[in-house]
C-alpha cells in the first residue's frame, strides 16, 4: 500500500518531497476497453464510475426536456427478465449501489459493490446498461417522482433562482433548458423516447470508465468487457458552443420571503487558457476558500450581511464562467451589489499579497488528499479527469502549475474574468424600493421559466 | 455554524450517518457468534472500525481510529452540550457561542488567535475545518494534514481554555445568525413546519425548541450569559476527542496527554433539563397552509426512546426503521409507492443518537389526485398490519444482513467513522456499542421489532405522548381541510 509508506514520508519532510498523489493505472480489456484504475485492497469494497460523451441533457428536445436524466431514473429499474421490484431488491438486498445520472454533456452511471457480491454486481450493471425494460409502469412512477420534486422546489429560492438563471445566461441555447424537466415536458416523454435515448446514446465509442478499490488490473479487464463489450458504436448529436447572455442585467423573480437570494454568473476561464490556474488561485481568494476569503471577510465578518458567500469557476463543455452564489435580507440587497462589485474590482485594480498567494497555493495543492478518501470519491476523480481529457499524471502537473503561478498571473486573470459589466445577476426576493439606484437597472420577470 | 449544522438543526442527526444506515461490520460476522453459549470472553469478536480508546486524567476521553489510506487526519472534539442546555429564555446560546468560538481564542505558549485567524489557519495548511451544534452537543472539526496535527491540537485545546470575541465582532455574528436562520428556516415553509411539529412534540422539553434558537431570543443574546454557557460546559471532563486517520493510537494518546492533558479538570452541573408533561385533550395535530407550498406533505411524529434509555428498544428500532424504509423494496415505497400508487414519496426515520426521547418520523407526500386524507389512512394500516402481524423471518434476516453488509462502507471514508463514534459517544454510548454494533443488531428478534411497535407506534393506543400528525398544504381555501375533526389550520409566522 503506497499511501502508508507516503505517510511515513511526509511525517519526516513535511510537505516536501511530494511523489505522485495517485498510482493511476491505465488498463485496456482484452476486448479493447479502455479504463483508469486505483487499486487499492484496504477495504473490500470496488467502485466503477463511467460516464457517455456529449449523451447529456443538452440533447433533450424543449417539449421533451428532462429526457435524459428521466432516462437515467428508469434505467434502474428493471432490466433483461427482472421487473422493478425484482431487480431494485437485488440491489438492495446485497447492498449494491447502481445508479445512473445525466448531466448537461454526458449521461453517466456509477456502481459500488461489496467485494463478495462483486460477481452479481457486474451482471446487474450489464443488464440494467444493455437490456433496459423501461417499463410504463416504472416510466410513469419516475415521472411522477420527477413531478412532484419540481413541485416541492417551488419553495425553494435557491432552486428557483437557478431556473431563472440558466434560461437568462445560455438563452437560445440547450443549456437554458431544464435538464430535470417541466411538470408538463415529462408528460410528453414515452417509452419509445426513453429507448430511442438508449439506442442513440450509450455507446461504445463515447464510453469512460473509471474504477478504484479491491480489484486487480487483470480482472478489471475482465469485468470491463462482461459490462460494456456489446455496447455498439453511436453517432452524438453536435452542440454548438455558446456565449453568456444578457451581461450587465439583473433579473427579479417576486417572492414574499425576507432573505432575497442572489445568483451572479460571467465568463469563466477555458481550460486551455495559460491564465487557467492563475484564475483557480484568483477564485480561492476571492470567494471559493469560504473562511478566509475576500468576500466572506468583507460582508460576512466584518458587516453580518450573510450566512455564506461563495464563488466558483465551472467548465462545461460549451461554456465557461465564474459564478456567485449568497443571500441577505432585502433592504440590504443593494449594498450588497456594491460591495460584491466593489470587491470583484479590487482583485482588477490592487496585486494580492505574497500572504495570499502562499496561503491559496498551499490549500489548492494540501488539501487533494482529503478528496481522495474513500473509494468512490477516487473513482469519481479519475472520471471526471477523462471526462475533461486531462492527461493521467494531470494531478502531478495541476500542483506544479499551481506552484508556479505568480501575483502578476493572477492579476492577468482577474482583469481576463472579473468585469463587473459581464455580470448577469438574479434575485429571487421581494422587489428592491423604488428609491434605490440599483432599482432601475431591475428587469421583473412574472413567470419563472422551464417548470411548468 | 456553518456547513454541516445545517440539516443538524433541522432534523437533528440527518447527516450524521445514522447508526443504522453507516455502521459497519468487517467480513466475518456470523450468526453462530451470537447463538454460541461460551462465555462471553472467550469470543473473538471482530471490531467495526478498530478504533481504540483512553481517559486523560482531567477526564477527557480520547478515541483513535488509524486509518492510513492518504497522509491526513479528521480530529474533532465533542462537548457533551447543545441546545437543550440551554437555560430557558436563551435560546440559541450553544449556537451562537459555536459562532464565537471562532471570533479569536487561546493558543497555548504563543499569542490569542485573533479573530477568523483559527479557519485562515487551517485553510493555510491545506485543512478544512467546521463546526456543529445539536441539541444535545456542540463539535468542532479539521480535516488536515497529518503532519501538522500537533499544531491543529493546541489550536483546539486553547479554545477549550479561554475563547475572547470582541464586542464588535459579537453584534456582527448576531447578524450572521439572524442571516442563517432566515436562510434555513423562515425562507423555508418546510422547516418552519419541522420546527413548529418539534415543538407540538415536546412540550416543555427543550427538543422542543430550534437548536438556532428562536429570532426574538437571538436578537437580545448576551455575552455574558454566553460565556457562562463556555464555563459551565466547555471542559476537558466533559469533552471526547476523536482522531480519524494517519496515525497510530499510542502516537496519538501521547500528543493528547501533551496537550490537552494539561487543561484543569472542571466541576460540571448535573445535566437536568425539564420533562414533558402528560398533557390531557392536547390537540395533536397540526395543519399549516403557505402559498408556496405545492405538493402537500404529511408528517406523524412519534417519541421514542434514545439508545442512552433502552439500547434493545432502539436496535428493534433500527431494524424496523430498515424493513419500512431500507429502500424501494422495503415495506413503504414497496406497497405506498410502487403497488398502491398513493404516495410519489414515503419513508420513516429513526436516529436513537440522542440524549432523551428520540422521534420517529413516519412521512410522505400523496401521489397527484390522492387525498391527504386517505394517505394517513394507508399510512396507519401499515402500521397495524406492522403491530399484529409482525415481520417475517425472511425480512428481517434481509433487513439485518443489510444493515450489517453496509456497515463495511461506513469503513471507507475519513471523517465518516469520527461521525459517527463521536455522536454515539456523546449521547451516552460505549466505544463497544458502536464497535460490536453488528451482533447487537444480529440478535434482535421479530418480536423485538413487533414490540416496539406495537409499544411506540400503535395507532389503536394511547400514548404516554400523543403522535402528532402534520398537514403542510397548499394555500387552496376552498379545499376541505383534510380531517374533519380539526379544520382550524395553525396561524403562524409562516404568513407574512
Amino acid at each position: 500500500m503506497r499511501f502508508v509508506f507516503f505517510a511515513f514520508l511526509i511525517f519526516l519532510l513535511p510537505l516536501t518531497a511530494r511523489a505522485e498523489l495517485l498510482d493511476i493505472k491505465p488498463v485496456t480489456s482484452p476486448g479493447g476497453i479502455k479504463a483508469w484504475l486505483v487499486e487499492d485492497h484496504t477495504i473490500p469494497v470496488i467502485a466503477i464510475e463511467f460516464g457517455f460523451r456529449d449523451a447529456g441533457s443538452a440533447n433533450d428536445p424543449v417539449e421533451k426536456q428532462g429526457l435524459a436524466r428521466l432516462v437515467a431514473n428508469t434505467m434502474d429499474e428493471g432490466a433483461g427478465d427482472l421487473n422493478a421490484q425484482a431487480f431494485q431488491k437485488e440491489l438492495q438486498d446485497q447492498v449494491i449501489t447502481l445508479h445512473f445520472d445525466a448531466t448537461r454533456d454526458y449521461f453517466s452511471g456509477s456502481l459500488k459493490t461489496l467485494s463478495k457480491n462483486k460477481d452479481r454486481a457486474f451482471e446487474l450493471a450489464h443488464m440494467a446498461l444493455t437490456d433496459p425494460r423501461f417499463d410504463r409502469e416504472a416510466l410513469v412512477r419516475m415521472r411522477q417522482a420527477n413531478q412532484s420534486r419540481i413541485r416541492s422546489s417551488l419553495s425553494d429560492p435557491e432552486w428557483m433562482a437557478a431556473r431563472l438563471l440558466n434560461d437568462k445566461a445560455y438563452a437560445g441555447h440547450p443549456y437554458a433548458l431544464n435538464s430535470g424537466g417541466t411538470l408538463s415536458s415529462l408528460e410528453n416523454i414515452t417509452t419509445s423516447d426513453l429507448k430511442k435515448f438508449h439506442d442513440t446514446m450509450i455507446g461504445k465509442n463515447n464510453l469512460v470508465v473509471a474504477a478504484a478499490g479491491d480489484i486487480t488490473a487483470e480482472e478489471l479487464g475482465i469485468v470491463l468487457d462482461k459490462i460494456f463489450g456489446t455496447l455498439q458504436d453511436i453517432t452524438p448529436p453536435e452542440i454548438a458552443d455558446l456565449t453568456l447572455q444578457n451581461a450587465g442585467k439583473t433579473f427579479l423573480f417576486a417572492k414574499d420571503i425576507p432573505q432575497t437570494v442572489i445568483q451572479i454568473i460571467q465568463p469563466g476561464i477555458n481550460r486551455e487558457a495559460p491564465e487557467y490556474h492563475a484564475a483557480q488561485v484568483m477564485n480561492f481568494i476571492l470567494g471559493a476558500s469560504g473562511f478566509g476569503s475576500r468576500l466572506t471577510e468583507e460582508i460576512r465578518e466584518k458587516r453580518g450581511l450573510t450566512y455564506g458567500i461563495y464563488t466558483s469557476l465551472f467548465n462545461l463543455d460549451h461554456v465557461h464562467g465564474l459564478t456567485l452564489g449568497t443571500s441577505t435580507r432585502t433592504e440590504k440587497v443593494p449594498e450588497m451589489l456594491n460591495l460584491i462589485r466593489a470587491e470583484y474590482q479590487r482583485m482588477i485594480d490592487t496585486p494580492i499579497t505574497q500572504k495570499e498567494l502562499m496561503d491559496a497555493k498551499s490549500y489548492l495543492v494540501g488539501s487533494l488528499p482529503l478528496s481522495l478518501t474513500s473509494t468512490d470519491k477516487i473513482a469519481e476523480m479519475l472520471l471526471s479527469l477523462q471526462l475533461e481529457n486531462l492527461p493521467i499524471d494531470y494531478l502531478d502537473v495541476r500542483e506544479k502549475e499551481i506552484q508556479a503561478t505568480t501575483i502578476e498571473n493572477v492579476s492577468a486573470a482577474a482583469r481576463k474574468i472579473l468585469s463587473p459589466k459581464s455580470m448577469t445577476t438574479i434575485l429571487v426576493g421581494q422587489p428592491l424600493p423604488k428609491d434605490n439606484p440599483e432599482f432601475e437597472a431591475v428587469e421583473i420577470v412574472d413567470t419563472l421559466p422551464n417548470v411548468e | 455554524m456553518k456547513q454541516l449544522s445545517f440539516l443538524i438543526v433541522l432534523t437533528c442527526c440527518a447527516i450524521l450517518f445514522p447508526l443504522n444506515l453507516a455502521v459497519a461490520a468487517p467480513q466475518p460476522v456470523k450468526n453462530e457468534v451470537v447463538a454460541t453459549t461460551a462465555p462471553e470472553e472467550s469470543i473473538e469478536r471482530t471490531k467495526v472500525f478498530n478504533s481504540e480508546s483512553f481517559t486523560l486524567d482531567n477526564g477527557m476521553q480520547v478515541v483513535v481510529i488509524p486509518n492510513f489510506r492518504a497522509p491526513v487526519v479528521t480530529h474533532m472534539v465533542w462537548y457533551k452540550a447543545g441546545a437543550a442546555d440551554e437555560e430557558f429564555g436563551h435560546s440559541g446560546i450553544a449556537h451562537f457561542l459555536e459562532h464565537l468560538a471562532f471570533k479569536g481564542s487561546d493558543l497555548p505558549g504563543a499569542a490569542p488567535l485573533k479573530p477568523g485567524e483559527f479557519s485562515k489557519i487551517i485553510r493555510s495548511i491545506g485543512g478544512n475545518d467546521n463546526a456543529f451544534t445539536s441539541h444535545d452537543y456542540t463539535a468542532y472539526f479539521q480535516s488536515i494534514p497529518v503532519a501538522h496535527l500537533d499544531m491543529v491540537m493546541r489550536m483546539e485545546a486553547g479554545r477549550m481554555n479561554g475563547i475572547m470575541p470582541p464586542p464588535a465582532e459579537i453584534e456582527s455574528e448576531r447578524d450572521v445568525v439572524i442571516e442563517e436562520r432566515k436562510q434555513r428556516i423562515d425562507n423555508d415553509p418546510r422547516a418552519q413546519f419541522q420546527e413548529q411539529m418539534a415543538s407540538k412534540a415536546f412540550v416543555n422539553h427543550p427538543y422542543g425548541k430550534p437548536i438556532i434558537g428562536w429570532a426574538n431570543e437571538i436578537k437580545k443574546m448576551q455575552w455574558p450569559k454566553i460565556k457562562e454557557f463556555y464555563d459551565r460546559w466547555y471542559a476537558p471532563n466533559n469533552a471526547i476527542l476523536v482522531i480519524s486517520g494517519a496515525i497510530s493510537p499510542a502516537e496519538a494518546f501521547q500528543k493528547a496527554i501533551e496537550i490537552y492533558g494539561v487543561l484543569p479538570r472542571e466541576s460540571l452541573p448535573e445535566r437536568k433539563r425539564p420533562q414533558s408533561p402528560v398533557v390531557e385533550n392536547a390537540d395533536s395535530q397540526l395543519i399549516i397552509r403557505h402559498p408556496s407550498i405545492r405538493e402537500p406533505i404529511i408528517q406523524i411524529l412519534y417519541r421514542a426512546p434514545s439508545a442512552r434509555q433502552n439500547k434493545t428498544e432502539a436496535l428493534a428500532l433500527q431494524v424496523l426503521e430498515e424493513i419500512m424504509d431500507g429502500g424501494p423494496s422495503s415495506r413503504l415505497y414497496r406497497s405506498l409507492v410502487s403497488e398502491k400508487k398513493i404516495a410519489s414519496s414515503v419513508g420513516l426515520s429513526y436516529s436513537g443518537d440522542v440524549w432523551d426521547d428520540a422521534s420517529v418520523w413516519l412521512f410522505a407526500t400523496p401521489a397527484q389526485n390522492q387525498s391527504l386524507k386517505n394517505l394517513n389512512k394507508v399510512l396507519q394500516d401499515q402500521l397495524n398490519l406492522l403491530i399484529e402481524k409482525g415481520v417475517s423471518e425472511q425480512e428481517l434476516s434481509d433487513a439485518k444482513t443489510r444493515m450489517i453488509d453496509s456497515a463495511i462502507y461506513a469503513r471507507d471514508s475519513l471523517a465518516g467513522p469520527a461521525m459517527i463514534i463521536g455522536q454515539a459517544l456523546v449521547t451516552g454510548l460505549t466505544l463497544d456499542d458502536v464497535e460490536f454494533w453488528p451482533y447487537n443488531i444480529e440478535a434482535i428478534t421479530a418480536q423485538d421489532v413487533q414490540a416496539v411497535a406495537a409499544k411506540y407506534l400503535n395507532p389503536k393506543q394511547t400514548l404516554q405522548y400523543p403522535a402528532i400528525t402534520g398537514f403542510l398544504l397548499p394555500e387552496a381555501p376552498e379545499e376541505k381541510p383534510p380531517s374533519e375533526e380539526n379544520p382550524q389550520p395553525a396561524r403562524t409566522g409562516a404568513q407574512r
